[in-house]
């Protein structure tokens, strides 16, 4: 896993897309939002919305992919002008519009009740942005 | 068919996510045999989509199989979750062991 923080405001984070990365890179971000004195409950909604768009790409993102494709995911995190948080969580796999089935696609919901804004970019990779007031 | 019996506690603890999605559902089920089923949650720190539909899942079978269960969480991080996931209808959460297992004792004598 290789993760360093750019600025005092910035931190960015790439490591393979397994679902024993998704835990440290929630906690990374935790500790970056805490040196940055985020409150308890922003700081836990916050690593909730990125953690599942973490665990999305664990589970879909490189389901039909060929298996040379190099499979990893990327967080980056960055308090803007205004001090509010944007987070944007990557993959190089293919964004897969799934059907939807009752009792599955709960992650989307969470995150668009959690972030102030979320735009999802699919025409390389997938790439989730999501935009979070301080108190969130 | 065999006679089920019994409340079961099934705890669960620490973060409830991806990486645990196997061990979470074998945890649950290990309950085939319990007439209730309270799943005691309350020392989970962390909750994510993953557990949740999990959960949802066991809930579902186990409404099917008239066996009814009851969830403690205790963390503000999973009690959320499970609000903005839209899905605070669909358990029985009790914020204390005491009351769900009340709960499941009226449940249980009454089937």
């Amino acid at each position: 896993m290789h993760a360093r923080i750019v600025t005092r405001s910035q931190l960015s984070i790439r490591c393979p897309a397994q679902s024993q990365y998704v835990a440290p890179v929630r906690h990374a971000l935790a500790g970056f939002l805490q040196a940055l004195d985020f409150e308890r409950q922003p700081l836990e909604d916050i690593t909730t919305a990125a953690g599942e768009a973490l665990a999305n790409i664990v589970e879909h993102a490189y389901a039909r992919c060929r298996k040379t494709t190099e499979r990893y995911l990327e967080l980056t995190a960055k308090l803007d002008r205004e001090g509010r948080l944007r987070v944007v969580v990557s993959d190089g796999g293919s964004f897969v519009e799934r059907r939807k089935l009752p009792g599955r696609g709960f992650g989307l919901r969470i995150i668009r009740a959690i972030a102030a804004r979320l735009t999802i970019d699919t025409s390389d990779g997938t790439r989730v942005r999501m935009i979070f007031d301080r108190g969130s | 068919m065999k006679k089920k019996e019994g409340i079961k506690i099934i705890r669960l603890g620490g973060e409830l996510e991806i990486g645990r999605k196997d061990e979470i559902r074998d945890s649950l089920a290990s309950s085939d045999d319990a007439a209730a089923v309270l799943l005691d949650l309350g020392e989970v720190t962390y909750a994510d989509s993953i557990a949740l539909t999990e959960l949802l899942r066991f809930c579902a079978d186990s409404a099917r199989n008239q066996r009814p269960v009851a969830l403690v969480i205790k963390t503000p991080q999973f009690a959320r979750l499970v609000q903005y996931a839209g899905l605070a209808t669909a358990f029985k959460i009790f914020g204390e062991s005491s009351p769900a297992l009340e709960y499941l004792t009226e449940c249980t004598r009454e089937s």
